[in-house]
């Protein structure tokens, strides 16, 4: 990709020829992206488009049945330092007996390496972390006790304890309340203006705009991606919810779609309604 | 040591050893793992029996251990093909090993040092017959053995505490972050396997599920700390195994059998009376939510109908009952706690909010 004999730095998420399959049926199809240093990329797409796999393949967690991802050049196995990860919020068991400041030094674990135990640096690194998702207060609190929204803080915090150049976070925004939501575009941003590369498994079409400067528009394949101003249109965005042929979610998800493109081109940013106003 | 002593003393070792790795297994959800596992190590000591003849020998060990992995193995393996659930399973893969190792021994063991009985219940009381001396020390093999085990899991855990407990909260993260989950999920099996080998000759290979898992389910209730969790657990385990051993003594019976009985006991008081968790402490914590939100309804009741034409109908004591469809009685328990919080004022029949009420109403109706 580089031309000349211009040296280029490698990139800090590079997605060649990327196919996944789970039983020969493939979730992820041919997918040649990268990700550039400092950018908020949203990857949205319909249910079953393969947006956590993808976050999932670069992590390593799942193997592709082909091609290769690259992590500043290198296979992730020898990158793994760089990379911070927020999974989905319901993939763990909140009842495990914790409280919020251990869940948040797990995030040093990949730091120490086996054996070594967090010390006093990894406790205040998990507390600064704490701070910055607006949790100090609930730092002893046991996980149970917290909200969804406060739990998914929590991971937030974890994630900036890893300290890392990428962050991958899986649907951060799902079902939180207002205050979380917000905490959680306020580190974004912080993470943008140190030059951070973050990586967002979004739902919400309304706020890709608002919160990311890069989108990837994904259906099993890649529809477009790149700036959000040239690549966010409604002629994609179309051909990303409405090439699959199941049924009511996708009508419903082309439905609100539709709804936020009108509601942008009017600039009256009235809440989005599946029915187009009659009146 | 005299023998009574002996038999204490390994029964405490059993129950810390099978505690250790037990709270992991409870925190995984996959407690019946250790059932799986107990039973799947019996063609391991049969098979090791025959070839060392002596069932302590940590050769013995090892290979039975190997056999309760594999148990493990063939599990996860019928897990893949996505054909069966885990509970099935685990119930498809252990009954077939532990009757290969039935078989083993009525055909070609019985008499010498195993038969069923020893096979389900362990002999406990024969322990101090069976003696070594190492380090000038002669102890019955049970000491040295479960000791030996009970070393080995508080090294395991104080070591990969760690990496245990985010590959059992977070395995993605673990995957992520390059801990091996699977290597830890095999590794903390294979601690499993050992301690039930170990325990099997001494509780036998159905009470060995009891003190893996009913001192780690009942230590759960008690801790919102995974360290506290693991020191609470092998506390209840030990108590367990004294608990047992007196009711052995005092009514003559199996002393295993009293054991498993005793650790079901401590996880029955732990259910009902544990501070937080528990059923009696829920059961208070949601009257006094009741009555709290009774008094909240009966304010704000209150507060809309104050000033207002009908506020002598409305906000009179015989009204309550209609109403907000409370019993005479309720509504009286709830106008006198509303009085005792300086809420409401009584004027005959007549209730008045206080400032203190009024506000507290608003606040309500704010949230």
């Amino acid at each position: 990709m580089s031309s000349g004999n211009q040296r280029q730095a490698p990139l800090p998420i590079q997605i060649e020829d990327l196919t996944v399959a789970y039983r020969a049926e493939p979730v992820l199809w041919d997918i040649d992206v990268s990700f550039h240093e400092g950018t908020l990329t949203a990857i949205v797409g319909p249910n079953g488009a393969g947006k956590s796999t993808l976050i999932k393949t670069v992590l390593g967690l799942i193997e592709p049945s082909a091609g290769q991802v690259l992590i500043y050049g290198q296979p992730y196995e020898q990158q793994r330092r760089h990379v911070a990860y927020v999974p989905q919020r319901g993939s763990v068991d909140w009842d495990f007996p914790t409280n919020a400041l251990d869940v948040v030094k797990m995030g040093r674990y990949g730091h120490l390496g086996w054996i070594r135990r967090p010390g006093v640096k990894d406790h205040q690194l998990a507390l600064e972390a704490l701070r910055k998702v607006g949790m100090e207060a609930f730092a002893r609190r046991q996980i149970s006790q917290l909200s969804g929204g406060q739990q998914q803080r929590v991971f937030l915090a974890r994630a900036l304890a890893q300290d890392a150049k990428i962050y991958l976070m899986d649907e951060p925004f799902q079902g939180v309340d207002a205050t979380t939501e917000k905490a959680i575009v306020d580190v974004l941003k912080e993470l943008k203006s140190m030059g951070r590369t973050v990586v967002v498994v979004h739902h919400d079409l309304e706020t890709v705009p608002e919160y990311f400067d890069h989108v990837v528009l994904l259906n099993v394949r890649i529809i477009a991606s790149g700036p959000v101003d040239e690549v966010f249109t409604p002629e994609n965005l179309r051909r990303t919810y409405a090439s699959r042929l199941d049924g009511a979610a996708t009508d419903l998800e082309l439905a609100s779609a539709g709804v936020v493109l009108q509601s942008q081109e009017d600039g009256d940013g009235r809440v989005p309604n599946a029915q187009p106003d009659r009146y | 040591m005299n023998p009574r002593l002996e038999i204490v003393t390994i029964a405490a070792f059993v129950a810390a050893a099978c505690a250790l790795p037990g709270t992991f297994l409870v925190l995984r959800r996959v407690a019946l793992m250790s059932d799986a596992i107990s039973h799947s190590i019996l063609p391991g000591i049969v098979i090791g029996f025959f070839l060392v003849g002596d069932r302590s020998h940590p050769l013995v060990i090892a290979g039975a251990a190997l056999s309760g992995v594999l148990a493990v193995t063939l599990t996860e393996g019928l897990l893949k093909t996505r054909r069966v659930d885990k509970d099935a399973a685990i119930g498809l893969v252990f009954p077939v090993l532990f009757s290969i190792g039935v078989i083993l021994i009525t055909r070609y063991a019985s008499g010498v040092h195993l038969d069923v009985d020893a096979v389900l219940l362990g002999e406990l009381a024969f322990a101090p017959f069976n003696r070594a001396t190492y380090f000038g020390l002669d102890l019955p093999v049970g000491i040295w053995v479960m000791g030996a085990i009970l070393l080995l899991n508080v090294i395991a855990i104080l070591l990969f505490y760690k990496e245990l407990k985010l590959a059992t909260f977070d395995p993605g993260l673990a995957a992520a972050l390059g801990f091996a989950p699977t290597l830890i999920h095999y590794g903390l099996m294979t601690l499993v396997s050992v301690t039930a080998v170990g325990a099997f000759d001494h509780v036998g290979s159905i009470l060995v599920v009891a003190l893996m898992i009913a001192p780690p389910a009942a230590a759960y209730l008690l801790t919102n700390s995974l360290s506290r969790m693991l020191v609470i657990s092998v506390v209840l385990g030990v108590l367990a195994a004294f608990g047992g051993y007196l009711v052995a003594s005092w009514i003559d019976t199996s002393i295993a059998g009293a054991m498993a009985t005793m650790s079901g006991v401590i996880f029955m008081i732990t259910l009902l009376f544990a501070p937080e968790q528990g059923l009696i402490a829920r059961k208070r914590l949601s009257r006094k939510r009741r009555e709290r939100f009774a008094v909240e309804m009966l304010l704000v009741h209150l507060s809309r109908h104050e000033n207002t034409a009908t506020e002598a109908a409305e906000n009179a004591m015989p009204h309550l009952t209609g109403e907000l469809n409370w019993s005479p009685e309720f509504a009286g328990a709830t106008v006198e706690r509303a009085g005792q919080q300086g809420l409401i004022e009584k004027h005959g029949d007549q209730l008045r909010l206080t400032p203190k009420g009024r506000a507290t109403a608003e606040r309500v109706l704010m949230r």
